[in-house]
């Protein structure tokens, strides 16, 4: 098949037509997947609030089966396929190698996933979204998750031959760009993730059907390779975005191309491990396994995060003061677009990914802490800090240019997707903060009942955790309904939405990202600027003094906590 | 955003550079760390442990 291109009238790209069309399937299967996650969520949210309680205990366990296979799998593995699908061919003129193998694999995956959704919402799959054995789902559910998978490795092999055919045919020059090295690293965790899928959920299905056993402890090692590791494309894939989104808003500079290629290189290496978090308290595993696994192995991985959480604001900040925008320590970030829904997404995604997210990751994931954190509410207000507050964030965030880039219309009602980043980031705040502080108070994860009515004991939490419940779901239903405005946002403008206008003008339209009319540039003296910047009157800060004042603000916030916690666990083994 | 120049034409790439361009080198790599500091070692770990004895 020939590929047919045309050319994008704001960056100047060449887009494959059959590579456009995928992107946009995978990206609208994305949203509505994200809208029954979201549904889920509220109900959830109005269950887990003592005083509301809304559902009985069978439709709450379905439901959080419901929440977390469309949010934290199809969802996001939706967008990503889109992602990989962009980065292999729009980021590179490359067109989409073999795109009816694509379209079958999409197939595939829509088929999976709405297998899946039927027999979790028909009862026959209350198995959460872990499904430990000996829970035990309708092997069609199974089998649906292999479908699904089977479809998502074919998108993989395509994203890598799509590079190899770029290559021969001389798309680009030397290196991939930074974004779609961004994605490589993505899409080799999606291979190590789907892998162990595949080695879990076979058996598991060959299990439902009574045609083997299950051994518990090596389903829970495996499937976490699966389960955890999902979540580490997602951060790949965000960081990626990141740097997209600095370029596209601010015109951020990389800072250092080596050093931000060899920190997505430390998360290929390390960062899957993570996956032994979940069974640090685990008997059948050994405090060598664990400790060599979940610490010095996985802290590389921690420092690639912390690389890329400098690099990609100090890149932003570098970029603004290249553009003559700001003078002072933080003049730069005052000046910056803010009323831009891309900008105002990366920089909440930047900042509650790292001080939440990634500060309460590492702490709850050294093995001595991680016994008065297992099972507990620290553990999902962890979790929603990273793949919520930060991946979704991005995602939304990336959204807003992917719609009139890709779909060529206006973003529909723009003074509500001007103020939904912020909605969704007071949201998540909230609701990060409050399960955080819940489970530090020992509240459980995944429970129905707290009261432990019509329990043979009796157990009383706290007061305060009644107040904390009850802000979880306050800002749970902040987030959700900034969920509703964006797939609102989503579906009207790319169904209904406007055409997109000419843009050459260069003055801002309603509807159209400033980055796209407006576009960054550099100062007409960038020269005299850069070498002012990295000159001696910048002093020990270096060119962007103002990201290094964050960084220590992070580090101090980052000790804090940490020493914090094992101030806590000395509480609980007492001496004497 | 066609790519990060190699540099000039004349200038070998670092060994270094070459490594990290080849990206199934890197996912050979991921694959190798893996499934053999988490996954083959886990399953060691589970499969020699020993029954445990009744009280």
């Amino acid at each position: 098949m020939t590929a047919v291109f045309r050319a994008c009238p704001v960056t100047g790209r060449k887009i494959d037509a059959q590579a456009e069309a995928l992107i946009r399937v995978n990206a609208v299967v994305s949203i509505v997947s994200l809208l029954i996650g979201a549904i889920a969520a509220v109900l959830l949210v109005l269950t887990r609030w003592q005083a509301v309680h809304l559902l009985p205990a069978d439709w709450f366990y379905r439901l959080l089966g419901v929440h977390g296979m469309s949010m934290l799998i199809f969802f996001i593995l939706f967008f990503e396929m889109a992602v990989l699908i962009f980065a292999s061919t729009v980021l590179l003129n490359a067109r989409q190698v073999a795109p009816k193998v694509g379209w079958a694999a999409f197939g595939l995956m829509v088929v999976g996933a709405v297998m899946v959704e039927v027999l979790m919402f028909a009862g026959k799959a209350d198995v959460l979204f872990t499904s430990y054995p000996p829970l035990k789902a309708h092997p069609l559910y199974y089998l649906g998750i292999i479908l699904f998978a089977v479809g998502a490795l074919i998108v993989v092999g395509l994203f890598f031959a799509n590079l190899v055919v770029a290559k021969r045919e001389r798309t680009y020059e030397g290196s991939v760009p930074l974004v779609t090295f961004g994605a490589v690293t993505a899409a080799i965790i999606a291979v190590i993730t789907l892998l162990h899928g595949a080695a879990i959920y076979i058996p598991a299905f060959l299990w439902s059907l009574g045609l083997m056993n299950m051994d518990a402890q090596i389903y829970r090692m495996v499937w976490w390779g699966l389960g955890h590791s999902s979540q580490q494309i997602n951060v790949a894939a965000m960081v990626a975005i990141w740097y997209m989104l600095g370029g596209l808003t601010v015109g951020a500079v990389v800072l250092n191309e080596k050093v931000s290629r060899v920190a997505f290189v430390l998360y290929i290496l390390f960062i899957s491990m993570a996956s032994a978090h979940h069974l640090l308290v685990d008997p059948g595993m050994g405090s060598a396994w664990k400790v060599v696994n979940t610490s010095y192995f996985m802290y590389m991985a921690v420092l690639a995060s912390m690389i890329h959480g400098f690099t990609v604001p100090a890149g932003m900040e570098l970029g603004q003061r290249l553009r003559g925008i700001g003078t002072g320590l933080f003049d730069w970030l005052k000046r910056a677009p803010w009323g831009d829904p891309g900008f105002a997404a990366l920089v909440f995604s930047v900042v509650l990914f790292g001080f939440i997210g990634g500060i309460t990751g590492v702490t709850i994931g050294t093995e001595q802490i991680n016994i008065i954190v297992h099972n507990t509410l620290r553990v999902p207000g962890h979790f929603h800090a990273t793949v919520v507050a930060g991946t979704a964030l991005a995602f939304m965030g990336a959204t807003y240019y992917l719609i009139p880039l890709i779909f060529r219309k206006k973003v529909a009602f723009w003074g509500m997707a001007r103020i939904q980043p912020y909605l969704f980031a007071i949201g998540m705040v909230i609701f990060t903060m409050s399960m955080t502080f819940a489970g530090s108070f020992g509240v459980p994860r995944r429970h129905w009942d707290i009261s432990f009515s019509q329990a043979p004991f009796d157990l009383q939490f706290s007061p305060a955790v009644d107040l904390l419940l009850a802000l979880t779901a306050i800002g749970g239903l902040l987030a959700a309904t900034s969920a509703f405005m964006f797939i609102a946002i989503a579906v009207v403008s790319v169904f209904f939405g406007q055409p997109l206008p000419d843009l050459s003008g260069g003055y801002p339209i309603a509807g159209v990202p400033l980055g796209l009319t407006n576009p960054p540039r550099h100062a007409p003296d960038v020269d005299a600027r850069n070498a002012e910047l990295h000159g001696p009157k910048m002093g020990w800060m270096g060119p962007a003094p103002g990201t290094l004042a964050l960084v220590g603000v992070f580090l101090a916030a980052f000790i804090v906590y940490f020493f914090v916690n094992w101030k806590v666990l000395s509480f609980v083994w007492k001496i004497g | 955003m066609a790519g990060t120049p190699a540099g000039p034409p004349d200038e070998p790439i670092p060994l270094a550079q070459r490594l990290i361009d080849n990206p199934f080198l890197l996912l050979i790599a991921g694959l190798i760390v893996m499934f053999v500091i988490y996954t083959g070692w886990g399953l060691w770990e589970i499969l020699t442990l020993p029954p445990a004895t009744l009280p």
